[in-house]
């Protein structure tokens, strides 16, 4: 006897679902000091199976858990030069992410990003060589030169319109550069401070030891703006801001509803320009230097490039772009120049196709997907169809649609079948041998509904006098007599139920 | 002040007043932040090194006398830097107006494909042309006239005029032209223009045509006064972008009393001497930050209020 195989049906196949044990009790680990869960996990009832099972509504955590920790596990063991790209990636995912937290939680069109950096990396770096302060000192410095940094850079926000706070900052970073530029004490090495100390210690900079350890820092620096992110995108901040952020309308709704969603925005602003200060000193650190690179329009279009490639205003995108951009500008530096053609033309084709980049791909591909559908069920509906598309949408047991669909298909077929001559036959003969298409036509007519189901009522016993009623379906709700005719013969009564029903489907 | 400062200031303001109204026009028209438009820009001015070098030995042999030669040049030079600009306005409509302008997020997604197009070009002229500057014809010749004490250079005196004309004729088209009265419709209501039957899709190809032949234009002027280099695009650009700011998107004249206003900023902080030529971008974008914060829809604002 051969083996059987089965085939999973349903339109989620592939989905791994957990069958948890009904009698046993519901336990779920919460994140310490907080009330959330870990994981989104769902009990849903399998109405094949009727079972129920358990799954993960949103398996984000479950990808980037993945992608971190393969980053993580496999880096140690790539080559030097590959090390420092992933570093790099590192580092401009982390500015990314915090720039997404200003662009797409804020809703602030800011170009300043860098200049924050560079401001709080500048500052830090200058107060540990000529100042001497220690560099652990210098992760506190940077924060603080960037929380006073972006308040005064967020306070005109409000005030001025989406492109022109762009122009604004783009202008603060072409000042600060200036500036630095100008520094007498700065000159000779080209606006440039060099000689920082750094916690990777000075003889293994360059050297394997010191590109791990500069991996590690960097990775840090990743996740702990990947959880400033987390704090503020989806907390009280957020969802705060979450009502104010598409529209004009929606400000306005947000303000009648008493959310003070502009002190929000300057909010996630500075907290964001604080972490971004952590990134400049850390930024300083790495590379043991802070050049006026960093402010240049260059490196600021190559980060929005990111963004955009991975897509406006999420937080994996602002990932996934940096490690493609990086990969490419950074990973193949012998194709020259081309490679920022490559990574234009990328940025163009994304913008073209997808609404929001890369990892909005997916969203749109299911939104086309659902409209395409709807359009042929609209096609399909319209002839012989018994519920419209916008109705059979909402009914919830599909089964119940092709019925009705059946159930219409059935009495179009019978209505054609009733003639003059079937209603003859039946008179004549209500109990006897039937033809075919009476056969059929009866057989609907047993099929029916209880409800409204008519019946022969026996007027008084052992009297050949009947009526016609109609059951009620409700259960302890009495028939209801359906006409004032009385008949002498149930052979009469049963070819009046005949022609009711035959009224009825004429009718329907 | 004197005179030579003053006519350093309206050449500079000339440049910036033909790439401002341009960005301005796009913007309140279209609905486009053009960044490609510094990429225009180099494009036209690299398209008048080419023909004008492929046309030199042409013309050398045609023209016996010294000033048919000069106007052939001239005209040459102009012409290419306007058919080149024009060029890349179409190609600008087919890439980031034709396939986006009724999806959403529109005026975003325009802008990062301007900016994309931008850094290509950039990036391709680098590619193919080197980063060495490289000398147009000087079709005005080098010499300067002296009136009452200040002398002109004759760059600077063609650069104004060449940029009046062009921006006069400009004007007078979209004031007295059908296709400069669609536009000017569209400037002011894109919807109501819409309902009066004034077709965005077909209105949008002159625009940038014609925004394009502006920066080549813009190009084919500066290129009497300096070298071209792949990212000579850059600074007209910024300066461009910021005026039309400085002026309010989609005023033509105040980005026009924009541009003057720089023009003058930039000579005199140039001229200033413990200031110099380092300190012009900040000078003017710190100007520009005061303006839009006191006035935040910028000059066309202003204009607007008093005209109510």
């Amino acid at each position: 006897m051969t083996e059987r195989t089965y085939h999973k049906v349903g339109r989620r196949p592939w989905e791994l679902r957990g069958t948890p044990d009904g009698a046993a009790e519901r336990a779920r680990a919460r994140v310490p000091g907080a009330r959330r869960h870990w994981l989104k996990w769902r009990d849903v009832h399998n109405p094949k199976t009727l079972r129920r099972e358990r799954i993960l509504a949103d398996k984000k955590p479950l990808w980037w858990t993945i992608g971190l920790s393969a980053l993580a596990v496999t880096t140690p063991f790539l080559p030097n030069s590959l090390i420092s790209v992933v570093s790099i990636f590192c580092i401009y995912a982390a500015i990314n992410v915090l720039w997404t937290l200003i662009v797409g939680t804020a809703g602030i069109f800011s170009l300043a990003t860098l200049a924050v950096v560079g401001v709080s990396g500048y500052v830090a770096a200058a107060a540990n060589v000529y100042l001497g302060v220690p560099w652990p000192f210098m992760l506190l410095i940077g924060p603080a030169v960037g929380f006073v940094f972006g308040a005064i850079l967020a306070a005109p926000s409000t005030r001025l319109d989406g492109l022109y706070y762009a122009l604004l900052t783009m202008g603060v970073a072409e000042i600060c550069r200036v500036f630095v530029m100008q520094l007498k004490a700065l000159t000779q090495t080209g606006g440039a401070i060099t000689q920082v100390d750094s916690f990777i210690p000075e003889d293994w900079f360059l050297q394997r030891p010191g590109l791990l350890l500069g991996f590690a820092g960097a990775f840090a620096l990743l996740l702990g703006a990947l959880l400033v992110w987390r704090l503020v995108n989806s907390e009280r901040l957020g969802l705060l801001l979450r009502v104010a952020r598409t529209s004009r309308e929606d400000e306005a709704f947000a303000e009648a509803v008493g959310i003070d969603f502009r002190r929000a925005r300057l909010w996630v602003f500075v907290i964001s320009s604080a972490a971004l200060g952590v990134v400049g000193a850390f930024y300083a650190m790495y590379y043991r230097s802070i050049s006026p690179q960093i402010f240049s329009l260059d490196q600021l279009l190559l980060l929005f490039a990111m963004m955009v490639i991975g897509g406006l205003g999420r937080a994996e995108g602002a990932v996934v772009g940096a490690a493609i951009v990086v990969l490419i500008d950074k990973g193949l530096p012998e194709l020259g120049p081309i490679r920022i053609i490559i990574v234009a033309a990328i940025m163009i084709g994304v913008t073209i196709f997808a609404r929001e980049g890369l990892t909005g791909a997916r969203d749109q591909f299911r939104d086309f997907r659902k409209r395409k559908a709807g359009e042929r069920r609209a096609l399909r509906t319209e002839k012989g169809g018994e519920a419209m598309p916008e109705e059979a949408t909402e009914v919830h047991d599909k089964q119940e649609l092709y019925y009705r669909r059946f159930n219409k298909r059935l009495r179009d077929r019978l209505k054609g079948l009733i003639t003059p001559e079937l209603i003859e036959e039946h008179r004549r003969d209500p109990l006897g041998r039937h033809s075919d298409a009476l056969g059929r036509v009866l057989n609907y007519f047993r099929r029916g509904e209880m409800a409204d189901k008519y019946i022969i009522h026996r007027m008084e016993p052992a009297v050949e006098k009947f009526r016609i009623m109609a059951v009620s379906g409700v259960r302890g709700m009495p028939p209801r007599v359906v006409d004032d005719r009385e008949y002498d013969d149930i052979r009469e009564a049963y070819h009046a139920v005949f022609l009711l029903r035959v009224n009825d489907l004429l009718e329907s | 002040m004197d005179l030579g400062l003053v006519i350093y200031a309206l050449n500079l303001a000339a440049i910036y007043a033909l790439m401002a109204i341009g960005i301005s026009i796009l913007w309140s028209s279209v609905g486009i932040i053009n960044m490609a438009h510094g990429a225009t820009f180099a494009i036209s001015g690299y398209a008048a090194w080419l023909a004008t070098g492929a046309a030199k030995p042409l013309i050398e042999a045609t023209f016996d006398s010294g000033l048919w030669t000069t106007v052939a040049t001239a005209s040459t030079l102009v012409g290419a830097a306007l058919i080149a600009g024009a060029i890349c306005g179409a190609i600008i409509y087919l890439l980031a107006f034709l396939p986006i302008h009724d999806k959403p997020n529109f005026p975003v997604r325009a802008l990062i494909i301007t900016l994309g197009l931008n850094i290509m070009t950039v990036q391709g002229l680098l590619w193919t042309f080197g980063p060495r500057n490289q000398g147009l014809p000087k079709v005005f010749g080098f010499g300067r006239w002296e009136i009452w004490g200040a002398k002109i250079r004759y760059d600077q005196a063609g650069t104004i005029i060449g940029a009046a004309i062009i921006m006069a004729l400009t004007l007078a088209w979209l004031r007295y032209s059908r296709r400069g009265l669609e536009i000017r419709a569209m400037m002011q209501n894109g919807e109501g223009a819409a309902y009066s039957g004034i077709s965005r899709q077909v209105t949008a190809l002159p625009v940038l045509m014609l925004t394009g032949a502006l920066a080549g234009m813009a190009a084919a002027l500066l290129s009497q006064t300096i070298f071209f280099s792949p990212t000579a695009g850059v600074v007209p650009l910024l300066m461009g972008l910021t005026i039309a700011l400085l002026g309010g998107l989609g005023s033509v004249p105040g980005a026009m009393i924009g541009a003057v206003l720089i023009g003058f900023l930039e000579a005199i902080v140039g001229a200033i001497p413990f200031l110099g030529q380092r300190y012009v971008m900040f000078a003017t974008f710190a100007f520009i930050i005061a303006v839009l914060i006191v006035r935040p829809r910028g000059i066309g604002g202003l204009l607007d209020d008093t005209r109510e």
